[in-house]
């Protein structure tokens, strides 16, 4: 019917980027289950696939009242050894019963959630992307828990190099006419909205995670030029606060690294308007820009009280 | 210019999964506890006595399901060597096969209890403890990780807690414990998976019997390998247990020790175990591409399987 | 970081105080958060001058985050938009956030740690240290299972660096009191201790912080008589010599806050425009806010005793 999730993304909890093999061992989630990593064109590193039951509300936008029983299909990754994603998603299909069935069924059917009684995908779709309600199907926490059991690994020092919020992406995924529609709410909020021609293909969430990656990097950087106050403060004290930049997020940008060749052209789209991959160069010019001046005042500054 | 289509692949980011030889169906001989070997050869025979008929009834079913009746049954029988040790090996064994074969039975292999829970440094206990997916009460929404209480697990939702929750609130009062998706009435089960005394994890028989069943259903991995494969047998058995193969094939002609489905012969007094390896198994998640591989093998041999692998577990209790 | 502010008993200014040095810190350009967990009390809200939640939230507060059953992600207000001080509604520029997370309304303490609780209490603080500078947690006063929650929540955090700040007025009933708080039995060291932490290593992270501090040459004395200055100049020396026996000294002080008339007519966030447009609130009040939010910080001002 159609496919729902979240991916939370935040900075790691570590002063510096952590090395591939730590990688491996803070996302060694599953004994037996090996961590996968791809090393082109970013070190990219997940864990395997972990499941959870839930039996509870599914959104709705009419507030209809229909029960979901199943299972979400979660993981957790890190991206350049400096960004963590926690990511949960689960395929809402028809229930072929009106009772919740013995939970050896739902096991048979990994990432499924059972609808009992009439669900429309329409209705489903458009109560996901609205404030859930409180005891509603509650993808955006499992995908945090899955942030946090990277952010607490023992492994990291916990002394990273700037505060900043975690972002949260929900997503709904239904098949149609290709479409996509990204929209930013609140501060960490924000959604996506994808129609895809054909069956549903685990791609689709690599798109979306790669996605809120980026989405991620773009606000983090906003956020740290914001409060480098460029023009507001003295040079030297701006360019400080901009470093952070250069050393762990200008590095990391690659939209569209890890998405299938069929889904690339929904970034190509999103990249024309609203032109995520524009915002960004002209963000990365301006703080390069910034560091720039100020090694030249610098420099100027030295070179004067050498002559005198 | 021509656009090249351009593949890269990357060893480290793809996973593979092992496959495992499947018979069609893998027939427990008995379950025996220690005292019944310390009553010696007679009460083994009068044991291996109600299982044949079973053990036939089956083989001859499964036989006339595949076309040229050529079904592959395994034989197999577990040996308690994990709660107490009796005897040895060298000892115990031979006495094992002697009374099967009065009885006309072949036991194709033997296994270890103590493989399922540590084996050639594979903790399977721990991996399956770790695939464990808790089945969910009712308005179980994900915002809070599962109510698990170490060491147990059940097919539904606990009494609360008796008490206040804050200061000058409202006592909660007790209230039953509900089986999920019950039929009227709750049949409510809880689970020891473990006990721990002085740092030692002690698996329950439960536990260790629902690893077993999953051995045999060759639905276990780990770093998508085959956790164990049987062993052949040597001319003689060892004198202690841990030199004993975690499994033993003993019959060279025998059909692959995992199967499609699973039959175990016991007595009735092992009903309540079999109750809570039911309630473990329905909880266990097993990897989507190993039950897709099982799925697509039986498939191919015009075999439907159950899709729920509790299904593919069968009882006679004699 | 995580600051613990306690006080020894009801009254002393803790909360007046604590949210007054987040809002400073957050002035100076730093990312802030503040979590009522007065739970028998959650009137942070009224401080912030924020109406909607001035006796806590009736959407899903702290309580509901700690105790229920589904432990949704607790209400956050944003001062610099919800607050309903005119003066406190637009960011000042190169501010940093100042995010409120109010309790519930109606919502009492907590009648026991349970590890439940516990845990989603070390989730909270772990999440929060990701995105805010400074995280100040109002811990409400004397000996409470919330003290205790917070004392052993802190142990599973090893690497989260957390500060405590005694209040406490200076009356002899208070020093006595905030020392018993600290260093009695059952008193934080105690407790604190008896989970996980190293005494020594604890007791460098609390400091005290004197409240409503009348000094004998302030220039609302000025029309005493000269009895009464020397009465109270003899009374200060001893309070001293009280407090230094007492391990609540100088030494052990991070910072005091003047007696002001402003603060014990209302709590309130004392703003620059009180004091140099209104001019309702004295200069040093302020001062002594903005010197506690950096101190706070300083290491130099927590190097061990």
């Amino acid at each position: 019917m159609l496919v729902m999730g979240e991916v939370h993304t935040g900075l790691l909890q570590n002063s510096g980027e952590i090395p591939e093999s730590t990688c491996r061992d803070v996302l060694q989630l599953l004994s037996g289950e090996r961590v996968r990593v791809s090393r082109r064109p970013i070190v990219y590193a997940v864990s395997p696939d972990l499941l959870t039951g839930v039996d509870c509300r599914l959104p709705s936008a009419s507030q209809s009242r229909i029960r979901g029983a199943g299972t979400v299909l979660s993981r957790s990754s890190i991206t350049g050894g400096r960004v963590v994603q926690g990511s949960s998603h689960t395929r809402i299909e028809r229930s072929g019963s009106d009772r919740r069935q013995p939970w050896s069924h739902y096991l048979a059917r990994p990432g499924v959630v059972e609808a009992l009684g009439k669900a429309k995908p329409r209705d489903l779709a458009d109560g996901f992307a609205e404030e859930p309600s409180a005891d509603g199907l509650d993808l955006g926490a499992i995908s945090a828990r899955f942030m946090d059991v990277v952010q607490s690994s023992p492994l990291l020092d916990r002394r990273a190099p700037f505060k900043i919020a975690r972002t949260r992406l929900r997503w709904v995924a239904e098949p149609g006419e290709p479409a996509i529609h990204f929209t930013l709410h609140s501060d960490q909020m924000r959604t996506v909205r994808l129609v895809h021609t054909g069956e549903f293909t685990p791609a689709v969430v690599d798109l979306c995670e790669d996605l809120a990656l980026h989405d991620w990097l773009l606000t983090a950087l906003l956020v740290i030029i914001e409060r480098a106050r460029i023009g507001g403060t003295p040079g030297p004290e701006a360019a400080a606060k901009l470093a952070p930049a250069v050393d762990h997020l200008l590095h990391l940008w690659m939209p569209s690294a890890r998405v299938d060749d069929l889904l690339s052209p929904y970034w190509e789209s999103l990249d024309r308007r609203p032109g995520f991959t524009r915002q960004w160069q002209s963000l990365v010019d301006r703080v390069r820009d910034q560091l720039a001046v100020h090694t030249l005042a610098f420099l100027r500054e030295k070179s004067g009280g050498g002559a005198r | 210019m021509t656009s090249v289509n351009a593949t890269f692949g990357e060893v480290a980011a793809e996973r593979r999964i092992a496959s495992a030889p499947l018979s069609h169906v893998s027939i427990e001989l008995g379950h025996l506890y220690m005292e019944d070997f310390e009553a010696g050869p007679e009460r083994l025979r009068e044991q291996f006595r109600r299982v044949a008929p079973w053990a036939g009834t089956v083989r001859s079913s499964w036989q006339d399901r595949i076309p040229g009746g050529r079904a592959r049954v395994s034989t197999c029988f577990l040996i308690d060597d994990y709660f107490s040790k009796f005897s040895t090996p060298a000892e115990l064994v031979p006495m094992v096969l002697d009374a099967a074969a009065d009885c006309d039975l072949t036991i194709d292999y033997i296994a270890r209890e103590s493989a399922c829970a540590e084996s050639d440094g594979i903790e399977l206990a721990r991996l399956v403890e770790d695939r464990l997916v808790n089945d969910p009460p009712p308005d179980t929404n994900g915002s809070r990780p599962p109510v698990k209480e170490s060491g147990w697990l059940c097919n539904g939702a606990r009494s609360p807690q008796v008490g206040t929750v804050q200061a000058m609130g409202k006592a909660n009062r007790w209230a039953p414990p509900l089986q999920n998706a019950k039929r009227g009435h709750s049949i409510f089960v809880d689970v020891e998976l473990w006990d721990e005394n002085g740092g030692k994890r002690t698996w329950s028989c439960p536990f260790l019997a629902a690893v077993w069943q999953l051995l045999r259903l060759g639905l276990l991995r780990t770093d998508g390998r085959l956790p164990l494969r049987p062993v052949m047998r040597e001319d003689a058995f060892p004198d202690d247990w841990e030199s004993l193969p975690a499994v033993m094939q003993l019959n060279p002609a025998a059909a692959p020790f995992s199967a499609y489905t699973t039959l175990s012969v016991l007595s009735p007094r092992f009903l309540p175990v079999e109750l809570a390896v039911r309630t473990i198994l329905s909880q266990v998640a097993v990897d989507g591409d190993v039950l897709k591989q099982v799925v697509a093998r039986s498939g191919g041999e015009g075999i439907r399987l159950e899709e729920e692998l509790v299904d593919r577990i069968s009882y006679v209790f004699t | 970081m995580l600051i613990f502010a306690i006080s020894d008993k009801g009254g002393t200014g803790r909360s007046v105080t604590s949210t007054n040095i987040v809002y400073r810190h957050a002035l100076q350009g730093n990312d802030v958060c503040y979590l009522d967990f007065d739970f028998g009390s959650p009137t942070a809200g009224a401080i912030f001058s924020v109406g909607s939640v001035a006796r806590g939230t009736t959407r899903k507060g702290l309580h509901d985050y700690l105790l229920s059953e589904v432990a949704p992600e607790p209400h956050r207000v944003d001062v610099w938009t919800e607050s309903d001080r005119e003066g406190l509604r637009t960011k000042p520029p190169g501010a940093g956030r100042l995010v409120l997370f109010p309790g519930n309304e109606g919502g009492g303490e907590l009648p026991a740690v349970d590890e439940e609780a516990l845990r989603r209490c070390v989730q909270l603080f772990s999440r929060l240290d990701e995105e805010f500078d400074l995280v100040m947690v109002d811990v409400s006063a004397g000996r409470s299972f919330t003290a205790e929650m917070v004392l052993q929540a802190t142990v599973r955090l090893p690497s989260v660096p957390f500060r405590w700040l005694v209040f406490h007025r200076w009356t002899r009933q208070h020093i006595l009191a905030a020392d018993g708080l600290v260093n009695g039995a059952d008193g934080l060291l105690d407790v604190g201790t008896r989970f996980g932490h190293d005494r020594d290593k604890l007791r460098d992270r609390i400091r005290f912080v004197r409240t409503a501090v009348l000094e004998p040459d302030a220039a609302e004395l000025v029309g005493l008589r000269d009895e009464q200055r020397a009465w109270l100049f003899a009374c200060d020396t001893e309070l001293r010599e009280l407090a230094s026996r007492h391990k609540v000294g100088r030494t052990a002080m991070l910072g005091k806050i003047p007696l002001d008339p402003i603060l014990q007519w209302r709590e309130q966030l004392i703003s620059d425009e009180d004091v140099l447009a209104s001019k309702i609130a004295n200069a040093e009040t302020a001062a002594a806010f903005d010197d506690l939010a950096k101190k706070i910080v300083d290491d130099a001002a927590w190097e061990g005793l």
